[in-house]
């Protein structure tokens, strides 16, 4: 700062004022009513018993906890199982060709397709089994035979994923016996229209 | 004795022939024409000719009617039966034109086709499917027929459920399926192939031709490939809880994970043709052809 500039008599004055200020502010009010608002959103600490019933399930901290680790986990086993699963489809380039291009290629893609698996079999079943189909009960019998062996492979196969669920040939084996099944269903409801 | 064996012999023979009545009919039809024949019960026979004209001939059960019509671009015949729950056997024989487009379909009656270079698609439900010769295109499904093709057709779709299915012969494109019946090549060349089942076995004995490719799929079926010593095939074999034995080439399966199943990724001769077979629990043999 340039000296010559600053007025003395000025200075004085302003320092004597800044002397006349007091050396805090206590503003009694306010901080009442912020302090009070902090205390009555506060979180009950773990352990220590509220008086408040209104703490909904998923609030507890137990359930909180929990939900975290869950959250945790089920992140972590995706990311590994979408990675893995791409280094497969890597691996195996060779022999995609002779793979069905439906066929899903990792856990998470036949997740999603089993929903529409389920569904699509449920209505050809229906289908096949409406009184409108001119299948014969006898044909019916046979044919529920033959679903019975392709639901029994199906739920040994499902199982066998839940144990493993990056196993890609895996999925391709139980993909195929869901693809087995509606062909059989789509077969038999297009022999039942007259 | 022997009199009363052979007069009620006769009374036998003299009731069934009263119980058919004779069908005869013909048509013109165009040499690409398509026909399409409906009788559920008894037998249907097919046999290609060198005319642009259709002749069917047979029997039906008293009481059934038989009706054909169309024009010589496209043509039907079907039998009406007095019981469809319970409907009399009909035996039918059609003389189409070699290239026509044949559609059948029946519930407990066999097909039987042959001399044919057309296009077929044949749906039963328990009758048996057997075709002689080397149809285009076909298309054959039933529910617990089986099924049996010795011939060569270009691209052929043979599926049952509880039937059996077999092949003699070569094919551009085949899809052999069953889920608990058996599927078996006995011999044949092959350059696009898919032989699945659920539980039944399957059962190779053929080529893969160069640059083609064959997958083998069942759930619990022992799958059993013989291939020539030498063929030029890449080879890939898993098997979650099942085994594998290779006598083609000299690799050995690897262990699967949690010491259950199996791998083999192997080449027999120069490779280029792709074979691939899965397995849940099914055994995978292969072997050379005898």
């Amino acid at each position: 700062m340039n000296e010559e500039l600053i007025d003395p008599e000025k200075l004085r004055a302003l320092e004597a004022k800044v002397a006349g200020l007091p050396r805090a502010i206590h503003p009694p009010d306010v901080w009442n009513e912020i302090r009070e608002k902090i205390e009555r959103d506060s979180i009950t600490p773990i352990g220590r018993s509220t008086a408040s019933p209104a703490i909904r399930f998923w609030q507890k901290p137990g359930f909180m906890l929990a939900a975290t680790v869950l959250l945790i986990a089920s992140t972590s086993v995706t990311t590994m199982i979408a990675l893995r699963g791409d280094s497969a489809a890597r691996d195996s380039a060779s022999v995609a060709s002779a793979r069905p291009a439906a066929m899903p290629a990792s856990f998470l893609q036949f997740a999603a397709k089993e929903n529409n698996y389920i569904q699509t079999a449920n209505r050809l079943q229906a289908i096949v089994e409406s009184e409108g189909s001119t299948l014969s009960p006898e044909t019916v019998a046979k044919l529920k035979k033959s679903i019975a062996v392709i639901d029994a492979a199906i739920l040994e196969a499902r199982e066998a994923l839940a144990a493993d669920p990056a196993n890609r040939d895996l999925i391709e084996i139980l993909s195929s016996s869901y693809d087995k099944k509606l062909d059989l269903l789509r077969r038999s409801a297009a022999m039942g229209r007259s | 004795m022997k009199m009363w064996m052979i007069a009620a012999a006769l009374l036998f023979g003299a009731a069934s022939a009263g119980a058919q009545a004779k069908v005869e009919k013909g048509m013109k039809l165009e040499k690409t024409a398509s026909f399409r024949i409906y009788s559920l019960a008894g037998t249907v026979r097919i046999i290609g000719w060198n005319r642009d004209s259709l002749h069917v001939r047979g029997s039906i059960a008293r009481g059934d009617e038989f009706h054909m019509g169309g024009s010589p671009s496209g043509a039907k015949m079907f039998v009406e039966n007095a019981d469809e729950r319970n409907p009399g056997e009909a035996v039918i024989e059609v003389f189409a034109p070699v290239r026509s487009r044949i559609w059948v379909k029946t519930a407990t009656g066999s097909v039987t086709v042959s001399d044919f270079l057309g296009g077929l698609d044949i749906y039963t439900v328990s009758g048996a499917i057997n075709v002689t010769g080397s149809p285009d295109d076909m298309n054959a499904e039933a529910i617990d027929g089986n099924i049996r093709i010795s011939g060569s057709p270009r691209f052929v779709r043979a599926k049952s459920a509880s039937g059996r299915v077999e092949f003699n012969g070569n094919c551009d494109d085949a899809t052999l399926s069953t889920v608990s019946g058996g599927v078996t090549v006995e011999r044949g060349v092959f350059e696009r192939a898919r032989f699945e089942s659920v539980t039944g076995p399957i059962r190779f004995a053929g080529a893969i031709s160069s640059g083609g490719s064959a997958v083998f799929d069942t759930h619990s079926g022992i799958t059993d490939i013989a291939m020539a010593k030498n063929a030029d095939v890449d080879i890939s074999l898993v098997t979650i809880a099942g085994k594998i034995s290779n006598a083609l080439t000299s690799s050995r399966p690897i262990p699967g994970r949690y010491g259950r199943g199996g791998e083999l990724t192997t080449t027999s001769g120069d490779g280029g043709a792709q074979l691939v077979a899965k397995s849940f629990k099914g055994n995978i043999t292969l072997k050379t052809v005898k």
